[in-house]
């Protein structure tokens, strides 16, 4: 991973900080107070509960990342064709 | 401050009695949330569901339940106090204070059950199509799907409240 997307990491993590604590607030913190650590499918939920908002929040900065990417090309071969019919 | 840390209070007292509510609700006593989810997801999936006493809701042709642990509430939960925190700079008297709190709630549950309904449809459409030879199991499945579509339901919810907070006149300048 170069310097941008690791940028774009990590102002997508800040910027989705509030829902992802909210989040974790509700599914992990309070079923944590209510002593649910001590039950193995909770443990299970909550390893998932976890990883997958942090994996999802890196595969959209991916998708984003690639399509990004994808347009520019796109943008760029468009106009040396336009600088092809040129005279 | 102090009229924040009032709203903060209130805003931890709705979200404990929705919870209790929801820890001593029966699927019946949910109607609020779950008949309108289920009339959406059966809008989305071309689908029927028929209110099945204490049960849930029910699709005879998909054999499929949205039962109690389907209604969305912890989204909601997360949803209002997630909103209260991105609208708290708004609170300055007792009038912003409630006006803050209502719409915090409102929003909440208007976007839980959009949310929660593609969630089910989702599902419905998964459990249509097994995935051959998965590392994961249908209920792993079921779970990541639900984690995702939860989470990015709260990405978009946030999204679209600093837009709109963006466009209301700042604090100070409402008349």
């Amino acid at each position: 991973m170069n310097r941008v997307p690791r940028t774009r990491v990590a102002h997508a993590f800040r910027r989705t900080a509030l829902p992802l604590a909210s989040y974790y607030a509700v599914t992990l913190a309070v079923p944590l107070a209510n002593g649910a650590a001590q039950s193995g499918a909770f443990v299970e939920h909550a390893l998932a509960v976890l990883v997958v908002p942090p994996v999802a929040i890196i595969l959209a900065c991916t998708v984003h990342t690639i399509a990004h990417a994808l347009a520019s090309a796109c943008r760029a071969a468009g106009a040396s064709r336009r600088c092809c019919r040129l005279p | 401050m102090k009229m924040k840390l009032w709203v903060l209070a209130a805003a931890v007292l709705i979200a404990f009695a929705i919870k209790r509510h929801y820890a001593d609700a029966r699927a019946d006593d949910l109607e609020w949330i779950l008949s309108p989810t289920a009339q959406l997801a059966g809008a989305m999936t071309h689908t029927t569901f028929t209110l099945q006493p204490q049960e849930g809701y029910f699709s005879r042709d998909r054999l499929f339940l949205i039962e109690k642990s389907c209604a969305g509430i912890n989204f909601m939960v997360a949803a209002f106090g997630m909103l209260m925190l991105a609208l708290l700079h708004r609170v300055g008297s007792g009038l912003s204070a409630a006006r803050v709190l209502g719409v915090s709630l409102l929003a909440s549950y208007s976007a839980a059950v959009p949310v929660n309904a593609v969630r089910i449809a989702i599902a419905m459409w998964l459990a249509a199509h097994p995935v051959a030879r998965s590392t994961f199991s249908a209920a792993d499945v079921h779970r990541f799907e639900g984690i995702a579509v939860y989470f990015g339901g709260l990405v978009l919810l946030y999204e679209l409240a600093q837009r709109l907070n963006r466009r209301v006149a700042p604090v100070g300048q409402t008349p």
